[in-house]
């Protein structure tokens, strides 16, 4: 096996070694940032181009977001969550509070407004409801949400597997319908309109920088509103690959390959696992708003388990635990869903945004799920460790010795 | 490997099992006690009102009950959530009403008529749905028998919304079933409650599939070895039982069931859609949590009650409610009382 | 601080119970500071069982444990360890994907302070720690003999596993180590480099150890003392001398013929 190893790592160096690693970096971060202009003057057969394809591509780079929130839960803690749209969710609704005139009567209906436009240009009258400024919300609701991961993973620390999965899908579900029944009250208590029901929270304040209170205009000029995005996206991994070399990213690798070891070692499963549900859950906050305000709209709607299924194939299809696979994996899944879409949108089923025609596309991302687990669980771009992981039967037995197989003799406990 | 042993002579050494105080009594049957409980005040509450749910629940509880014996039968000799089993039982569904349909039947059929088509039907209902299972385990979860038990969820997640495309595709709007039983005409009046043709329907069909499947598992030789399969793999492989095979019929007979829930569902409900089966998937596998996974009597009780709770939920509370209701059950259950009612005592205590 | 009879890990009256089945009963057990102690049996004494009780993986039925003074009985396993018991495990447990080095990280876990705002900024402290886990980590690998620092834990050879095992335990600066069959599936000569390593964890370490061990030599070479078990019972203890002679070990090992 380690041959082997030593082949595949040689042949990627054949490429790779044309430059120190540090000028590809530098190569992708630039071509990233200059990306719009590109997009700008090409026009592709299939992925299309201008506008179009750099309207899908902030979509995606919300979703890179969010697959490397959730790789961080499934891919290196090994917790399997079916879920992770409610931290979308919350994270949208967060901007869907904080950013909009959702809450009209506030303060006398003069509204609270913090670093943005204050009053109308037209009228010259304070806009009523929150309005706090884009850049102070993402961090406010990747608290918030950070806070519900929490809240929703504790109960599932003691759970297997599938069992875990089933809960954190209940969660999935039950948090977009909470949100669908707050509209006179939350969930019926209190009386206040938390989410328009249905009909969702429109239009969301555009972005503004904290120095200005002129605001983005897209989707009519949409370069800003890329390159916000973007800069989110390396924040995300700038976070991601600091905590995957760090003391904890190593507790949750070694939570994910043997809880029980990790707990002789010392390590605090309880927290690990929350901690890992925590910033998880913060990326999907962290995106939801930036998604929330470039759609201008929040809307139980676009919250479905079908949004957690395609974002937990990003994660498995890029290969779990390796950061750029995930992001390779967030762009090929939304050119599959986006460009495939028109092509079997023949049964629209509901017309809305993108997740809403889902069910077509949802074949085909079953369909790759399939092929993908039964051929290579690992993902196009595992992490070396993955690939070893899930290989593991077959290499049973080239291990040596008796003493390396697993009798399940040990009980976890938590406290 | 260590085994534990017990020592030969025994003066009772005093560390026996410990006594039970009366307060981990009260905890461990906690869950029976709630909902007896909450039963019996919405009972006295309003008698009348509350019994019509009451009878609601039961007879849309065989449903969920056929359908929450498939997941435990899987459950029960490959540890596995089959994750595609709601659609299972929405294909039976729509198998049906093909067939009747192509047949030619409506709501206007004779009665004589309808009963005889129920009859044909609801073997191929079963025959389409079980062989549907089988594929699934062969093509989705058998490749993946030793991966971590991640990939066959995933798989099963994958063939769940393929399932789900060809019914989209199949139907891509709601569609009625021929009322055959001629669903809401009284039978007869218990306490002031109509029981309806629907519900005699569906207590008629699946009381003798229930008998049948317990006296299949308990006093068969298949069922013998589907029981030595989910209590130990390789000594059953050891003891000359083909795996595979037995897998394969259980997954069958799983899939029978969802197919026949099915087709009562069709004429119970009189509507069917292609996505009907993720919610009643969902349904039907916290009733089988409930009940205590990999127990069969326990996934039929727990069909009942979650088929009283929602009844009772959709009446008191409101319809929107409902599925967060149960939905909190199923955490509920899981985080406290993962056994469930009937399961035995996993955790170490 | 070890209490007044200078037991290092006092156990006493431990038992645990699985439903019907008594695994361990009524086991007294205590093992002093700097010593190398022994728990033999036959397979399915209770060995393994009783080490699980000690280290919080199980609840003991009855019984408690007390580790340097502080009652340890049925705490977390994390718990377990940060107080300065460390383990191996009967059936090696290494985070197979992870290197040598990395897996003797995981085992300093409890010892590091890191926090997630120092890792995200590296701030001088993180940097610093990390460096001197590193640090550590290669000292670990290499006082027990294993050179493939940046091998993957699955790829190293039995030996090499059971090695690492122990750096990783001993990777939380623990006061007690526990042993379990640490020369399982080893040859004569790799079993007597451990007995030599095991002293050498006592004496430069001061360590103590609790063995689990069905091979005789290393057992009556290294020991200061012996405890058995047979049946989840103590039928037997004394230096290695009085339980070689012990006819009731004799009798559990070699059946009541001889």
């Amino acid at each position: 096996m380690s041959a082997a190893l030593a082949t595949f790592r040689g042949n990627m160096r054949t490429v790779r070694g044309a430059m120190p690693s540090w000028a590809w970096g530098a190569v992708l971060i630039a071509l990233a940032i200059l990306y719009p202009y590109i997009t700008d003057n090409i026009n592709l057969p299939i992925l299309g181009g201008h506008d179009d394809l750099l309207d899908a591509s902030i979509q995606t780079l919300g979703y890179i977001i969010m697959a490397l929130g959730l790789n961080i839960v499934v891919g290196m803690a090994g917790l399997l969550d079916l879920g992770y749209v409610a931290f979308y969710a919350i994270g949208a609704f967060v901007i869907g509070w904080l950013g909009s005139q959702q809450f009209p009567d506030i303060n006398n209906s003069k509204g609270i407004h913090f670093l943005v436009q204050s009053k109308s240009a037209i009228s010259h009258q304070p806009i009523p409801g929150i309005h706090i400024n884009f850049f102070f919300v993402i961090f406010i609701a990747a608290a918030f949400t950070a806070i519900w991961g929490i809240i929703l993973g504790a109960p599932t620390l003691r759970l297997r597997g599938d069992y875990l999965a089933i809960v954190t899908l209940a969660f999935g579900e039950i948090v977009p319908r909470i949100f669908e029944n707050s509209q006179s009250g939350f969930f019926g208590i209190g009386s206040i309109d938390f989410s328009n029901g249905r009909q969702g929270i429109t239009p969301i304040d555009k972005i503004n920088f904290p120095w200005t209170t002129d605001t983005f205009k897209y989707p009519l000029e949409l370069k800003p509103a890329y390159w916000v995005a973007l800069g989110m996206v390396f924040f995300t991994i700038f976070i991601n690959r600091r905590l995957r070399d760090s003391r904890l990213g190593r507790a949750w690798i070694a939570v994910r390959e043997d809880e029980v070891a990790a707990a002789a070692m010392g390590v605090n499963l309880v927290r690990t696992k929350l901690m890992a549900y925590a910033i998880g859950a913060a990326f999907g906050g962290f995106a939801g708003v930036f998604l929330g305000t470039y759609n201008n709209t929040v809307n139980v709607d676009q919250f479905e388990f079908g949004f957690s299924v395609f974002i937990l194939c990003m994660v498995i299809i890029g290969g779990m635990g390796n950061i750029s696979g995930v992001i390779l994996g967030a762009i090929f899944l939304s050119l599959v869903n986006r460009d495939l879409l028109p092509q079997l949108n023949t049964y629209p089923e509901k017309i809305g945004l993108n997740f809403d025609v889902t069910s077509i596309n949802f074949g085909i991302f079953g369909f790759l799920l399939l092929v993908m687990m039964v051929l290579r669980p690992e993902g196009f771009l595992p992490s070396t460790r993955r690939k070893l992981e899930l290989h593991e039967s077959e290499l049973e037995d080239e291990v040596v010795a008796g003493g390396a197989m697993e009798p399940q003799l040990y009980e976890v406990r938590h406290e | 490997m260590e085994a534990a042993s017990i020592p030969e002579q025994q003066p009772e050494p005093e560390a026996r099992t410990p006594r039970r105080s009366p307060g981990a009594y009260v905890w461990d049957n906690i869950l029976p006690f709630l909902l007896g409980a909450f039963l019996l005040y919405f009972l006295v509450h309003d008698f009348n009102r509350s019994f019509d749910d009451l009878k609601t629940g039961l007879s849309n509880g065989t449903i969920w009950a056929l359908i929450a014996l498939g997941y435990t039968l899987v459950y029960g000799i490959i540890e596995l959530i089959n994750f595609a089993h709601g659609e299972v039982f929405m294909i039976g569904s729509f198998v049906s009403v093909s067939v009747w349909q192509a047949l030619g039947l409506t709501d206007t059929t004779a009665a004589g008529v309808g009963i005889l088509c129920i009859i044909a039907v609801l073997p191929i209902a079963m025959l389409a749905s079980g062989s549907l299972n089988v594929m699934i385990e062969r093509v989705a979860y058998r490749p993946l028998r030793n991966a971590p038990k991640l990939a066959p969820l995933i798989t099963a997640i994958g063939m769940s919304f393929i399932l789900q495309n060809v019914g989209l595709l199949w139907r891509p709007t709601p569609d009625s079933a021929p009322d055959l039983i001629r669903s809401q005409a009284n039978y007869f009046t218990v306490f002031n409650t109509g029981i309806e043709h629907s519900d005699v329907f569906a207590v008629v069909v699946t009381v003798p599939l229930l008998v049948a499947l317990l006296w299949f598992v308990g006093r068969t030789k298949y069922g013998k070895a589907m029981r030595a399969t989910a209590q130990d793999m390789d000594a059953a492989r050891l003891m000359g039982i083909n795996v595979d095979r037995t897998i394969s019929l259980t997954f069958a007979l799983g899939g029978m069931l969802a197919g026949a829930a099915g087709l009562i569902y069709a004429l119970y409900n009189g509507v069917i859609k292609f996505n009907q089966g993720f919610t009643a998937g969902l349904i039907a596998f916290t009733a089988a949590v409930m009940g205590g996974i990999g127990n069969l009597k326990g996934a039929v009780v727990g069909g009942l009650i979650i088929g009283v709770i929602q009844a009772l939920s959709d009446d008191y509370a409101q319809p929107v409610w409902t599925p967060a209701i149960v939905f909190a059950i199923l955490i509920l259950v899981m985080v406290f009382r993962p056994q469930g009612l009937f399961g035995e005592e996993t955790r170490e205590g | 601080m070890s209490d007044s009879n200078g037991a290092l890990l006092e156990a006493s009256n431990v038992s645990k119970v699985f439903g019907g089945l008594v695994a361990v009963n009524d086991v007294n057990f205590s093992v002093p500071e700097r010593g190398i102690v022994s728990l033999i049996g036959p397979n399915g004494a209770g060995k393994t069982t009783f080490f699980n009780c000690m280290t919080g993986l199980y609840r003991p039925t009855t019984g408690k444990v007390i580790f340097d003074g502080r009652d340890i009985t049925a705490k977390r396993p994390d718990l377990v360890t940060k107080a300065g018991v460390a383990r191996t495990f009967q059936n090696i447990k290494l985070f197979r994907t992870m290197t040598a080095l990395e897996n003797v990280q995981v085992g300093m876990h409890s010892r590091m302070k890191a926090r997630v705002t120092g890792m995200v900024l590296h701030t001088p402290f993180v940097k610093r720690e990390e460096k001197a886990s590193i640090e550590k980590g290669r000292e670990l690998l290499n006082f027990v003999g294993l050179k493939r620092h940046g091998e993957l834990a699955m790829n190293l050879p039995y030996g090499d596993q059971r090695r690492l095992e122990i750096a990783r335990a001993l990777a939380s600066d623990p006061k007690l180590l526990l042993l379990d069959e640490p020369t399982a599936g080893m040859n004569p000569q790799e079993s007597e480099e451990l007995r030599q390593l095991m002293e050498k964890l006592r004496t430069e370490r001061a360590l103590s150890i609790l063995l689990i061990e069905h091979d005789m030599k290393v057992v009556m070479n290294v020991s200061d003392y012996i405890t058995v078990l047979d049946h989840g019972e103590k039928i037997a203890e004394g230096n290695p001398q009085q339980v070689r002679e012990h006819p009731r070990v004799i009798e559990a090992y070699l059946g009541s013929q001889a």
